[in-house]
């Protein structure tokens, strides 16, 4: 088992660097560099081919990959041609606001779909279970920026401004510049709005997903013989189904993150989040090569490592799976 | 986007990635239907029946048999060109004469809307079935040779779905360059596409193996006959219901992606009538105009319910395990 | 007597009343608090030599300091300077300084200062760009301490103009800070690289999420800045930013777009909104050049294909457009429809609109001269990058006038870096529609519209030009001036080479709270006599 888990460590090393490297040769194949977002207006042909040969961008692609690649290793992910600033150092800083963001959009997403679940599970085939399945599809079915605009529509600019629209302050202990913005109450109003436009999306799978994984365990004996025993019907249905039904779920929700993540772009740009979404997007119209390979690789990383974690559920909690 | 239940698959690998969700049907194991079949009892006569009972489902079908009508016949239903401008009515309010209002360039609102249909289902749908057409193949031929082929070829699928989904459609937006017209349509679609491969790749490919060790097939190989007859006739029919639902269930997937794209800036660009655009283009007025961008996220949602629902309602209905 | 006692007291009462009205108590400064302000977009990195966009460039006003400022009616006050002079010559331009000004990390701002950034600024390792202002400089010598004399090489009838307010004016840089430094110290804003000698001294930066600037208490003006502290934050949805300010959460937005001033000043009908006459064209650019070997920039220059021709850009450009049409959809009539090459707001300006009135038939008749018609049809394509939704909507009007003239206008719409991309280095297009930097004097639009400069995007190779810009900066006489302005003005509607549209309206808002902010159009953003009345 630990040999398993050393070699799929391992195996993260090949998908990450395929991932950056198919990144940084995409970023390379788009029209304008960082030395044409630098110089601006002030822009000579001189200037540009002088400052190209000073930050390596005159190289072939691949001998530039692997300089990057030898930084890396020693921990420099490097330096941003348009702002001069360490690149891991601004990750850092926005990674709090985007992990808090994906947890809380799952905690949305739960919160729906585990009612919905359970009267789909207990009424189903009838009106309420339809009901909830369709409210679910709603969910999902809305891009999440709408979502978003809906609600800035409905708690900011109505209801005279409930919910801030935009900006972000940290939770106590979290605030990584020297100054912001610290509470807890500032905080969850930041969030709340974000976390409910990328959460809803996620609900329907989810709901499906638990709904199915209730029924068959509504089916199986031993709650036959629970029945028996004379608990009633609504402990029966929540205590054991929801809890066996929560083991596959959990590990969807690892799976989920993809979407999570390139959701997060899309709604942090909406709500002017400093988080990774902005950080990448904002990057990637910038052309700033440096900070394009610290999103795809904290990207990249976070994802392999979660679907590592999500495998390793799957052996632990279902002996069936069987891997070589 | 309504993927995959993603339940533990019986056999086989998990699949998992950005954009895979769908592809994790149980029904990959557990639709390998045998060869011989009653006709009147085959499982698409049978998902018929279950389809028609499925009244939500049937909503969803009206949906999108509706949405290609009016995509179909864009040019009659519009009561005007989308792309005139008249500088006369701009932001009108929805009227006898303008449904629907008019835009900040005085375009009729309701015009632009019918005609997005077009723009929307062309690239859902085929970005779609672009995926379809190239990843069947891709797991059909690494399903049934094995071996090298396999592993070259779902590398690269790994590859694709291990990008966050929305991340590599925005580079690859980015590095096409995003345009009017028909090409911009069709960049968007290829985007779109490469990113939905390796789902059908996988599936089909995960199909193909639960079929390899049917002894049929090792049987039609000691005969001798030709491996492409024996892949299309045999392997291919059972993926059939898989493919269906994914491909439902993917243009729903596409049309958010699409709006989206345009969200960002990185869609179909103007004058094209795109929902996604105007939904974006007309956020910033949704204060003093709501309806500007309201209708085209409306029209938006409607399509997506749709085929989400009429895609639910074919996985409910093909699907043998669920009753 | 009783009458008159009684009409002084009452005269007396009522003057006690109106001392301690508004016009009394309520304009005495208060001292303290933050200002949090909003941009639209993100400042590229904190150099202020080098770096591009007014974002860095209103952080450098109050950051650093330089020898003198303008104010709006286009009057000079010192800044480090005390006072200067000139020689009747205009060859010799000596700059007394103040005693106590300090840098920010407590060097003082002597002559050697000066000498050292303006050095720094023409040296061509710096890669500023502002160096081409610098032209006409010869040398700059350190008299005393506090004199430092500059030397041009021939008369520049703007070089105070230029030292006041050519992007970020003469920003002065602390000669111990900076070799202590990286120039990557100071991009990214570490503390303490960053070291100026204006009000305000930078706390931190972090891109994507704010800027922080504090007083700066041994600041030369006693009793300024009255600001604790600058909060600068990122938000670069109009909607978004509208909320935060009518929610409070911000003071002042220090670029607000136009399009949606009316709505703004609906939900917030205190607020400030500051703006004045068009200090920046907006242009829909015809190139008329392209590099005959095929090679960007290159010297040898060939006609472009379709606007290399002078009757097809005046078909097109001069009377193909209604402006009032595109100034009425575009900016909703908040703008001015203009042909001259400086905008209304600028020194010098010149009023040529009747030199391109629109005009149809003449201009369908210009193409078919040209040689266009139904049967040879014209169609060229129009860029629009998306930093500004506006450029979208004014090529989307050019597109439906040009058809009103039989032309076919295609538009192409992208981000802002893929046109920089091409623009900047001689790439192929026809038109583009673009506000480009804001012009104080007409001397100023010299480098993007010469026919030597990079910058000019148009790369129309006419010497001409060239002349009148060179007579224009060195002609002292200001009467004189205005002639040569007027005359190289008309040449360039005459022959196109700068196609202006209108001019591109400016609006920033601030909350009734905020006070003491002197609006200068993007020239000059100060923040040291601002005062929050809260």
């Amino acid at each position: 088992m630990s040999i398993y888990i050393l070699r799929r460590l391992l195996g993260i090393v090949p998908t990450v660097l395929m991932i950056t490297l198919v990144v940084f040769v995409m970023m390379r194949s788009v029209p304008g560099d960082p030395v044409v977002a630098l110089l601006g207006d002030a822009y000579t042909e001189e200037d540009a081919i002088k400052a190209r040969v000073a930050y390596g961008l005159d190289k072939p692609i691949l001998v530039q990959y692997v300089i990057w690649l030898g930084r890396l290793v020693q921990g420099d992910w490097g330096t941003s041609v348009l702002s001069g600033r360490p690149v891991l150092k601004d990750v850092l800083v926005r990674l709090p606001v985007t992990l808090e963001l994906i947890v809380l959009s799952m905690a949305v997403a739960l919160a729906i779909a585990i009612p919905a679940a359970i009267i789909g599970a207990v009424k189903q085939n009838t009106w309420p279970d339809y009901t909830a399945t369709t409210v679910a599809m709603i969910g999902v079915s809305i891009p999440e920026f709408f979502v978003g605009v809906l609600l800035l529509l409905a708690f900011s600019f109505g209801l005279g401004g409930l919910l801030p629209s935009s900006g972000w302050v940290y939770l106590p202990g979290t605030c990584p510049s020297m100054v912001c913005g610290v509470s807890l109450w500032g905080n969850m109003q930041h969030v709340l709005m974000p976390a409910i436009a990328l959460g809803i999306g996620r609900a329907a799978i989810l709901t499906r997903l638990l709904r199915t994984s209730m029924l068959e365990v509504i089916r199986t004996e031993y709650v036959t013989t629970a029945r028996a025993k004379g608990v009633s019907e609504r402990r029966i249905v929540l205590k054991h189904a929801l809890k066996n039904a929560l083991i596959p779920t959990v590990t969807v929700m690892g799976l989920q993150v993809g979407f999570l993540i390139g959701g997060a772009i899309v709604v942090e740009t909406l709500f002017a989040m400093p988080g990774l979404g902005t950080f990448g997007i904002d990057a990637i119209f910038a052309r700033d090569y440096q900070q394009v390979q610290g999103f795809a690789l904290v990207t990249a990383l976070a994802f392999v490592v979660i679907n590592l974690l999500v495998d390793l559920t799957y052996t632990f909690l279902d002996p069936r799976i069987r891997y070589a | 986007m309504a993927d995959g239940d993603g339940l533990p698959p019986s056999t086989g690998r998990v699949i998992r990635g950005g954009s895979a969700g769908e592809a994790e049907l149980p029904s990959v194991g557990g639709l390998a239907w045998p060869a011989a079949r009653d006709r009147s009892q085959s499982p698409f006569a049978q998902g018929l029946r279950r389809l028609r009972k499925n009244k939500i489902a049937l909503v969803g079908a009206g949906i999108v048999a509706l949405l290609l009508v009016v995509a179909a016949f864009a040019d009659v239903l519009a009561p005007r060109s989308p792309i005139t401008a008249d500088q006369t009515r701009t932001f009108q309010r929805p009227s006898w004469e303008y449904p629907l209002g008019t835009d900040q360039l005085g375009r009729d609102m309701l015009s632009r809307i019918i005609h997005g249909t077009r723009v929307s289902l062309v690239v859902g749908v085929s970005s779609v079935l672009l995926a379809l057409f190239l990843g069947v193949p891709i797991g059909l031929i690494a399903g049934y040779h094995g071996g090298r082929t396999d592993t070259v070829l779902m590398r690269a699928m790994d590859l694709i779905l291990a990008f966050p989904i929305y991340l590599l459609a925005i580079l690859l937006m980015v590095i096409f360059t995003p345009t009017a017209g028909l090409i911009g349509a069709v960049k968007v679609t290829g985007a779109i596409a490469i990113v939905r491969i390796p789902i059908y790749a996988r599936l089909v490919r995960g199909s193909v193996l639960s079929i390899k060790e049917k002894e049929y097939i090792e049987a039609c190989r000691a005969l001798g006959t030709g491996s492409s007859s024996t892949l299309i006739r045999h392997i291919l029919p059972n993926c059939m219901a898989p493919i269906i639902v994914t491909t439902t269930l993917g243009i729903a997937t596409s049309i958010i992606v699409e709006a989206t794209l345009s969200f960002l800036g990185l869609g179909t660009q103007p004058p094209t009538p795109s929902w996604g655009w105007d939904l974006k283009a007309n956020i910033s007025f949704i204060q003093a105009n709501a309806w500007l961008s309201l209708f085209p996220g409306l029209a938006i949602f409607v399509t997506v319910l749709g085929f989400n629902l009429f895609g639910d309602g074919l996985r409910d209905a093909l699907d043998p395990r669920l009753k | 007597m009783r009458s008159r006692h009684f009409l002084s007291g009452l005269t007396a009462l009522a003057s006690i009343l109106f001392l301690l009205s508004d016009q009394g108590l309520a304009q005495t400064p208060k001292r303290g608090g933050t200002l949090r302000v909003s941009y639209g977009n993100e400042i590229a990195n904190l150099d202020f030599h080098t770096a591009p966009g007014y974002e860095m460039m209103w952080v450098a006003m109050n950051v650093g300091c330089g020898l003198v400022n303008i104010t709006p009616d286009g009057k000079f006050v010192g800044d480090a300077a005390e006072s200067w002079q000139v020689t009747p010559d205009g060859l010799l331009y000596t700059f007394k300084l103040r005693k106590n000004v300090l840098f920010h990390d407590g060097t003082p701002v002597d002559a050697a200062a000066v000498k050292f950034s303006i050095d720094r600024l023409m040296d061509p390792a710096t890669k500023s760009g502002m160096r081409p202002f610098y032209e006409a400089v010869h040398s700059v010598e350190v008299l005393d301490p506090l004199a430092v004399q500059i030397r041009l090489k021939q008369p520049y009838a703007f070089m105070l103009h230029m030292l006041a307010a050519y992007r970020t004016g003469l920003v002065l840089y602390s000669p111990t800070a900076t070799q202590k430094y990286t120039l990557q110290d100071r991009q990214q804003g570490k503390p303490g690289a960053v070291v100026g000698c204006g009000p305000f001294k930078l706390i931190e930066w972090v891109k994507g999420s704010h800027l922080v600037m504090d007083r700066f208490d041994k600041y030369f003006q006693p009793g300024l800045p009255l600001l604790d502290r600058v909060m600068i934050r990122v938000i670069k949805d109009p909607v978004t930013e509208m909320a935060a300010f009518k929610a409070g959460e911000i003071d002042f937005i220090a670029s607000f777009s136009p399009e949606h001033v009316d709505t703004l000043k609906a939900q917030n009908p205190k607020a400030q909104i500051m703006t004045g006459k068009e200090t920046t064209p907006m242009l829909a650019a015809m190139k008329v050049t392209v590099p005959k070997d095929g090679k960007p920039m290159s010297k040898e220059r060939a006609p472009h294909p379709i606007f290399g021709d002078l009757r097809v850009r005046k078909a097109v450009g001069c009377y193909g457009l209604d402006r009032q049409e595109i100034v009425k959809i575009a900016f909703k009539g908040q703008a001015t429809p203009w042909v001259g090459m400086n905008p209304p707001g600028t020194l010098d300006t010149v009023d040529v609109n009747h030199l391109c009135p629109y005009d149809p038939t003449k201009a369908k008749a210009l193409l078919a001269e040209a040689g266009y018609g139904p049967a040879k049809p014209l169609t060229f394509e129009v860029m629009a990058d998306t930093e500004k939704s506006v450029f979208n909507i004014i090529a989307t009007v050019i597109k439906e006038q040009m058809a009103r003239i039989g032309v076919t206008a295609n538009i192409r719409v992208l981000d802002k870096v893929s046109w920089m991309n091409t623009t900047l280095q001689d790439g192929p297009w026809d038109m583009y529609v673009e506000d480009l930097l804001s012009l104080i004097t007409l001397d100023s639009n010299g480098y993007l519209s010469n026919s030597t400069s990079s910058w000019s995007h148009p790369r129309h190779n006419d010497p001409k030009v060239d002349e009148y810009y060179a007579r224009y900066a060195r002609e002292l006489d200001p009467a004189k001036r205005k002639v040569i302005a007027k005359e190289l003005v008309e040449f360039m509607a005459d022959k196109m080479y700068w196609n202006n549209v209108s001019g591109s309206p400016f609006f920033m808002v601030a909350q009734p709270s905020m006070k003491g902010y002197v609006y200068n159009a993007e020239f000059q953003v100060h923040f040291h006599k601002v005062w929050l009345d809260k």
